[in-house]
């Protein structure tokens, strides 16, 4: 475990409330361990890769090729390489401010009473770690009424240089009354493939009433890496947060969503489709708190599993006592493409007032026989017909997304 | 309070219908010191006559249990258990084995009586139901083995059983539920007292219900009954469970096996009803239920059923589980759970495919009231080899009042891709609608709530033998009194 928790140089050290955050979150961590399948929360998916000692924490000083991804839609776009801020000038217009995360520690006073507040470190341990080692990420704050209409477009390209790497990045998300923007999270890989790099990345985000967020991620690691994430999502009065994320690459995924509808009707709409093959582990986490009565929820996940890969899936819905008039909804679907793949699903419902309408539904297949064979005798290929089922599988996942010009990119990428 | 109530003349004693069937019995127990220790476990072997494969079996269960540590992933609360402080034997006092009703203490066949299970009518009357009827521990008397002797059914007490069928026990025993397997089953195996064991042979359709009425008596003893149910190929047969308990202060442990074993072609269908005192209104009291049930369908085109309903308890942990191994075996459960004042129920199943083509189902109702918690908690698993497995699953919860809680948990882990598998669930509450439209036509609010639980029960009441049924009906009601006004 060594390996996980190193002595590198952070920003603002000497800034008392920030040492005292690392320090509890490496304690944290410290205390709990990478998680077993003794953990319920880890059940299904085992970061076994992540206990090695050999991962390389400071890669300062290195000089790497930057990576390129290309988008065809436009946008504010923030750069990370490994991990790390990589300036490029963008104009951004009045009202928005785009700090990296280290900056905005020295500079923004504020940010001491929003980091942390979503995160609970004996929970995730990982997000403990992420704690332990706050200084790279992002800082965005969208002021009151200002509506972006521009996406803002996170990419951080990896290339490890056959190293495994492993870096910490976190990002805080402010937005203030009536503020709407588009956040686009990408991690996608250059260079060695072959790398057990790991990203533990932590975004928190706070809506302020009437506040409109929609999240996008996309995640396309390098077959034998891992990346686990948290992001933790606080709605206040009227806010909406609306949520889409397309996993298709790394060894361990996890992508774990934790929504606090804290007041009146506050919404969030979580889903997210996954793809994969080889020996990969996709896990989708959602957690979602229903705090105030007159808050609603809605959540659609849907994934093709191939190869020896599992996908997993863990929902949880929970309504507070006296959140009556509540709605929460959620809904699994996962298609398997061979005899070795696995699917692991837990949906869960929690909950402690009466007034409320909530239900789930999951449910696991193959591809329709009928289907293809409808497709065969009117000469389309074997193949064909089963991309064009799978295709169409994550079809309604994806309508969902609201942006029409971001809905057409993630139908190119799936 | 509606106001139907107060007009209603006062002619209910206080315990009224709360809990009918509490009252303690005044029989003298043979009891073994308080406490668990090898020697305990020697003392209740030879208490009963065991061979020594048995007595060391429960040794090594013993053994086992005391590296193991207590369950808490469980979504329940209750005060610690002194499994030190217990009585693990105690059993009515008798001169002698009884061959007939007759010499049965007078006493307990009263309470029977109170109970509505007079077995001495039923003997000359109905020969409908045979009931193996349980006091405490030991089985009192067992009526119609002659009848279903005929037919080579075998329908006695476990211990009779380990005496009169070594063979039959030696190899089921535990095959099921190895003592290995958790920690209530594994105390279980080693201090279980007494039970039921019936062998329905090849070919035989089992021509009544079976049934076995517990009852738990003597103050402070766990009960540790052991059920045992094989089922030969081709063979039929109905169990019929139900349970009252005396209503007493201290908390009451039991933990309870039932291992069924169906063989190809079979079918076993166990229905349970389960009232146990579950404390009252301000959850004081109550007894803890423990409970490991398992079926596993070992030949081909085997079928399993359960049925529970589930109203009493102050906690319940209980997941009647299916094993389909052989091809083309099938499980069901259906549940039906209500809580009510400071009840807790966790509760749920487990349906393991190994078999191809194997299907399940699953129809869960649970309802809440008061200050009461309820989980439902499932898992579905799907080996690779299973070829053409199909599940469904269905939970539905409701929830009456605002201070209670209903949580569902299903597992579903699916390796074969050719298995389909769907699950719902939902949780409301009563419609103001349907409650109106009852209240409209001058139906009190009350009897409204219970027409309308037993219209969202039915898809499971009508899995329950017509015995059974009424019983349950009438105990949903009995239930949920109190719960609204």
């Amino acid at each position: 475990m060594a390996g996980l928790v190193q002595n590198i140089p952070l920003i603002g050290a000497e800034i008392p409330w920030l040492r005292q955050l690392r320090e509890a979150g490496i304690r944290a961590f410290e205390n709990s361990g990478i998680p077993t399948a003794k953990t319920e929360a880890w059940k299904y998916t085992k970061p076994r890769d992540l206990n090695a000692n050999d991962y390389i924490m400071d890669s300062r000083g290195e000089t790497v090729t930057p990576g390129h991804f290309s988008l065809p839609f436009d946008g504010y776009r923030i750069h990370f390489e490994n991990g790390i801020f990589d300036p490029e000038q963008t104009e951004l217009p009045q009202g928005v401010e785009v700090l990296p995360l280290a900056e905005a520690l020295l500079l923004r006073g504020e940010t001491r009473g929003y980091l942390g507040r979503l995160v609970d470190l004996k929970r995730h341990p990982f997000a403990a770690l992420n704690t332990g080692y706050l200084n790279e990420g992002v800082f965005i704050r969208v002021e009151k009424n200002v509506d972006l209409k521009k996406p803002l477009i996170l990419i951080n390209h990896t290339d490890s240089c056959g190293r495994n790497l492993f870096f910490n990045l976190r990002h805080l998300l402010i937005l203030e009354e009536g503020a709407s923007a588009e956040f686009v999270e990408i991690y996608h890989y250059g260079g060695e493939v072959k790398s057990r790099y790991f990203a533990n990345i932590v975004t928190e985000a706070f809506l302020a009433p009437k506040a409109r967020l929609q999240h996008y991620k996309y995640q396309a690691e390098a077959f034998k890496a891992n990346h686990i994430a948290l992001t933790a999502v606080d709605i206040e009065t009227a806010a909406e947060y609306q949520a889409f994320t397309l996993q298709k690459g790394a060894n361990i995924a996890r992508n774990e969503t934790r929504v606090s509808l804290r007041r009146e009707q506050a919404r969030a709409e979580v889903n997210a489709a996954y793809l994969m093959n080889g020996w990969a582990t996709i896990d989708t986490t959602t957690d979602i708190e229903h705090l105030a009565p007159c808050t609603f929820s809605d959540q659609l996940v849907k994934g093709v599993v191939g190869g020896d890969a599992k996908g997993v899936f863990q929902g949880k819905i929970h309504i507070a006592p006296h959140a009556v008039k509540t709605g929460g909804r959620q809904l699994h679907k996962a298609l398997l493409l061979s005899d070795t793949a696995e699917i692991d699903v837990k949906p869960e419902l929690e909950i402690f007032a009466d007034d409320v309408k909530c239900s789930h539904g999951a449910a696991s297949g193959e591809l329709d026989e009928e289907a293809l064979f409808y497709m065969r005798s009117r000469g389309i290929g074997g193949e064909e017909a089963r991309r064009l089922l799978i295709d169409a599988y994550l079809e309604d996942v994806i309508a969902k997304v609201p942006d029409p010009r971001i809905r057409a990119w993630f139908e190119e990428l799936k | 309070m509606n106001k139907s109530s107060h007009t209603q003349p006062q002619v209910i004693d206080e315990s009224g219908d709360k809990y009918k069937y509490g009252f303690v019995t005044a029989i003298e127990a043979d009891t073994a010191p308080k406490g668990l220790n090898p020697d305990i476990i020697r003392f209740i072997s030879a208490k009963k006559g065991e061979p020594d494969w048995l007595l060391e079996w429960r040794l090594k269960a013993l053994e086992f249990w005391q590296g193991m540590t207590e369950p808490a992933w469980a979504k329940l609360s209750y005060d610690k258990i002194g499994y030190q402080d217990l009585y693990y034997y105690s059993a009515p006092r008798q001169k002698a084995a009884p061959k007939s009703l007759d010499e049965v203490d007078p006493e307990l066949l009263s309470t029977y009586e109170k109970l509505g299970i007079p077995l001495k009518e039923q003997e000359m009357l109905a020969g409908v139901v045979a009931v193996d009827a349980v006091f405490d521990s030991v089985s009192v008397a067992t009526t119609y083995r002659a009848r279903l002797a005929e037919q080579g059914i075998i329908f006695c007490s476990i211990s009779e059983a380990v005496k009169e069928h070594p063979d039959l026990v030696k190899q089921y025993l535990g095959s099921v539920v190895p003592y290995t397997d958790n920690f209530f089953a594994c105390l279980n195996s080693a201090v279980f007292t007494d039970g039921s064991f019936v062998y329905i042979p090849k070919g035989v359709r089992c021509p009544m219900e079976l049934s076995t009425y517990f009852r738990i008596n003597a103050k402070n003893t766990g009960q540790f009954e052991r059920t045992l149910i094989i089922a030969d190929e081709g063979s039929y047969v109905s169990y019929l469970e139900g349970c009252t308990a005396p209503q007493r202060d201290e908390n009451q442990l039991h933990a309870a096996i039932v291992e069924i074993v169906v063989l190809k072609d079979a079918e076993v269908k166990y229905s349970t009803v389960q009232n146990w005192y579950p404390g009252d209104k301000d959850g004081k009291g109550g007894v803890y239920n423990f409970v490991t049930k398992r079926a596993a369908c070992r030949g081909a085109n085997a079928k399993i059923s359960w049925t529970q309903v589930e109203t009493g308890s102050a906690v319940t942990w209980k997941y009647p589980s299916c094993v389909l191994q052989g091809d083309n075996s099938s499980g069901e459960f259906y549940s039906v759970a209500i809580t009510n004042n400071r009840q807790q129920a966790d509760t749920g199943t487990k349906m393991i495919h190994i078999g191809k083509n194997t299907t399940s189902k699953i129809i869960s109702k649970g309802i809440s009231a008061g200050f009461s918690n309820q989980t439902y908690r499932g898992l579905v698993k799907v080996a690779p080899g299973a070829c053409g497995v199909r599940n469904y699953s269905q939970c539905d919860s409701l929830l009456i009042g605002e201070n209670c809680g209903s949580h569902t948990v299903p597992y579903i882990e699916n390796r074969n891709k050719t298995a389909r598998i769907e699950h719902e669930a939902t949780t409301s509450k009563i419609s103001d609608e349907q409650l109106f439209y009852c209240l409209q036509r001058g139906i009190s609010e009350e009897e409204a709530v219970s027409l309308i639980v037993n219209g969202f029960c039915k898809e499971v009441m009508q899995h329950l033998p017509l015995e059974f049924a009424i019983e349950a009906a009438k105990l949903i009601n009995i239930s949920l009194e109190g719960s609204v006004g």
